[in-house]
């Protein structure tokens, strides 16, 4: 139950992960890779800066999409190493299909399916920006985040018309349940929206006081965590009908500071959040035990994960400091 | 929360607009080469037209998008949204941002950004709308359609492009047309985009701390109730008195008949700032479409009264007040209050108490489409405590 590191690398944390092997991997606005575990650095994208990151669908290793246009795929061996590059454009959203070989990026209209084996890509546009991206578990279909919903296109075929979950307003983050039953986004406004895709029946999900930026779902998917509260909100998927009808429950909420990110494990009822005052908090839900990680203040945690054996975190702020907290199983 | 941080903290942000050929390129490009000391972030609308390579150069789309809050002009642009988060994580490499937007945008949907999403709310603050109007062709462009105008009564800042280009008459009567589109707003004459660039940033228009008095050129210049002994210390990089590149604005409060006698480079020469001493040389020309009304009373008004009105205003006319900024004495308060809005965005709080012997008028102005001056005049007068 300890902070085992913590060391400042000047630049906002952009992401904070693990891979598979539970190695600790850390992506910074100046565009450099960290593996706090082994106290290396690799210049991902010289000067130029990250702005999302995800692990490799191998598990090994981190790909990261910069304002250089590049997307670059960097682990502890190797270093780094370019994937694909876009001249003037930002690579703000990625993800990685856990299932194959396949990788999804956007820049602004334009979201480009890379498959990492035969290096064959495809590229879908959309009619405005896409800003989250998704694969379903099996890699077969990516969700695109878009302006009035969510746009579906099937990742391994050229030519199609994406199928349309429509909701007015601005879609900024898409999460899948991972079962594949539910869609849920987060809007510009202070709310999330769902769709349940056997049927696209939508669901509403507001009520929050501040814009959403963190999705995750975890204790084998029947649970939803979010920020955009004072305390991380967390949304039931016990049941075929999702938060149809059901409560959200908001978790330790503190007065004068707001969930900025959080991060469940994958296989039980535990979760962590970073607060906008720099502290970071873990919960056993159904001990109800709250644990400070991180107890004195400082800058506005901006990325947070939890090991897949749940029993580490790394987290990072807007000013650079990065924490790697060992819980004590 | 998000309004809690001083704009010091906060990365300013000048939207630079202007019509099709009025300059702006030209503008940016002395922007990101000359060497003034500061480091901007440009937002671009079209890559290819700067012709320099710089990491902190970025394409936006101009992606307008309605907010679902049941404001119906309540539009931001998301593309912008997006770029600042962007470019908020790389603080510290870029001392201010400028969005340029394209020669037929409105910008309404960018201002309107700085006050809708809160977390760009929270990490910058616009600093001002500043609109290039290029001289020799401005007639044409009011023609062509709205957009012009709009981008003249939208600003806070003009400056009056290749005014080589055209006869001292013609300018003049330029001048008197942006006036009368737009009171509020300094004009500064250029030749080839060349102002000063620090004049440029730092102007603090949306501020309502900053905001000392709503001047309105297109009043009588009989009453001048500049405050004389202002310190001059508000606009960090507006230079001094008399130093090249200063410019005049509600912040100098020198009496106008000192007009001649400072180095203001003379009417029609580059560098020349037209300001409220010089305004009494030229009257606005009125414009049928866009204009401005100006309120303004000697006796107090009733607070509650007041904002009852001007929010029920700016619901049911919102959609064509452009702009609309005021300073209100206010009955029983010692403090002034001040607002401004933005469409049906407003933003108003009581700032620092009038100062002794301070003659307290309140006044307001309203930039707009199809304003009805009378039925303004009514509801205002209906706010005075008689």
């Amino acid at each position: 139950m300890t902070i085992a590191y913590s060391k400042s690398f000047d630049s906002y944390v952009v992401s904070a992960l693990f891979d598979a092997l539970d190695e600790p991997i850390v992506a910074l606005a100046d565009g450099r890779v960290i593996f706090p575990d082994l106290d290396a650095e690799f210049e991902s994208h010289p000067n130029a800066g990250i702005l999302a990151a995800v692990i490799h669908p191998t598990g090994l290793g981190i790909i990261t999409g910069g304002d250089d246009g590049r997307v670059v795929w960097t682990t502890k061996d190797s270093g780094p190493i370019e994937l694909a590059a876009h001249k003037g454009a930002w690579i703000d959203s990625i993800a990685a299909a856990s299932e194959g070989q396949t990788i999804a990026y956007a820049a602004a209209k334009k979201v480009h399916v890379l498959d990492l084996l035969s290096k064959a890509q495809r590229v879908f546009t959309h009619d405005h920006s896409v800003s989250g991206l998704a694969f379903d578990p099996k890699g077969r279909k990516l969700y695109c985040a878009t302006y009035n919903g969510v746009n579906v296109w099937f990742s391994r075929i050229a030519e199609q018309k994406p199928q349309k979950l429509y909701w007015a307003g601005s879609h900024t983050a898409v999460a899948i349940q991972p079962a594949g039953d539910f869609i849920i986004t987060a809007m510009q406004e202070n709310a999330l929206h769902g769709w349940r895709l056997k049927d696209s029946k939508d669901m509403r999900m507001g009520g929050y006081p501040a814009k959403i930026k963190s999705l995750d779902f975890f204790a084998k998917g029947k649970l939803l965590a979010t920020s955009g509260a004072n305390g991380a909100v967390v949304w039931p998927f016990l049941r075929a009908n999702g938060p149809m009808g059901e409560e959200a429950s908001e978790i330790n909420p503190q007065e004068g500071a707001m969930v900025t990110v959080v991060s469940g494990a994958a296989e039980d009822p535990l979760l962590a959040a970073g607060l906008d005052d720099g502290r970071v908090w873990i919960a056993e839900l159904q001990s109800t035990g709250i644990d400070w990680v991180k107890a004195e203040k400082g800058g506005a945690i901006t990325a947070l994960s939890m090991s897949n054996e749940a029993n580490r975190l790394v987290f990072g702020d807007e000013d650079g400091f990065v924490y790697i907290y060992e819980g004590s199983e | 929360m998000p309004d809690s941080a001083p704009s010091s903290t906060k990365t300013p942000v000048t939207v630079l607009t202007g019509y099709l050929g009025a300059g702006k390129t030209t503008l940016l490009n002395r922007i990101l080469t000359e060497n003034h000391g500061q480091k901007y972030a440009v937002i671009v609308n079209e890559f290819g037209e700067i012709g320099i390579d710089n990491d902190l150069i970025v394409g936006a789309d101009e992606e307008v998008f309605e907010m679902n809050n049941g404001c119906v002009c309540c539009t931001v642009r998301g593309d912008l949204i997006r770029i600042l988060s962007g470019l908020m994580k790389r603080k510290g490499k870029f001392d201010a941002i400028i969005v340029e937007t394209t020669g037929l945008a409105d910008p309404g949907p960018v201002a309107q950004t700085f006050f809708v999403d809160e977390e760009i709310k929270a990490k910058t603050y616009l600093d001002s709308v500043t609109t290039l109007v290029d001289a020799r062709h401005f007639e044409q462009a009011l023609k062509d359609g709205r957009e012009a105008k709009e981008q003249v009564a939208f600003a806070d800042h003009i400056i009056l492009n290749k005014t080589d280009l055209v006869s001292p008459e013609q300018l003049d009567e330029i001048e008197a047309r942006l006036k009368g589109l737009n009171p509020l707003a300094t004009i500064q004459r250029a030749h080839r985009s060349d102002v000063p660039i620090k004049t440029l940033l730092n102007q603090h228009r949306f501020d309502l701390s900053k905001m000392e008095q709503v001047d309105n050129h297109d009043h009588h210049h009989d009453h001048h109730h500049h405050d004389h002994d202002h310190d001059h210390g508000h606009y960090h990089d507006n230079p001094a008195h008399g130093e090249p590149g200063h410019v005049h604005d509600e912040h100098c409060g020198h009496d106008h008949h000192h007009h001649h006698h400072h180095d203001n480079p003379a009417h029609g020469e580059v560098g020349h700032v037209h300001d409220e001493h010089c305004s009494h040389t030229i009257n606005p020309i009125h414009d049928e479409e866009i204009k401005s009304v100006s309120l303004s009373s000697e006796k107090p008004v009733d607070g509650v009264k007041f904002t009852q009105w001007l929010d029920k205003l700016l619901a049911e006319q919102g959609q064509d007040i452009l702009r609309a900024k005021g300073i209100l004495n206010v009955a029983g308060e010692p403090k002034r209050l001040v607002f401004q809005a933005v469409h049906m965005i407003l933003e108003g709080e009581l700032q620092q108490p009038w100062r002794d012997g301070e003659k307290r008028l309140s006044r307001a102005v309203f930039i707009g489409r199809h304003l009805d001056q009378a039925a303004l005049k009514a509801g205002f007068d209906a706010c005075v405590v008689q």
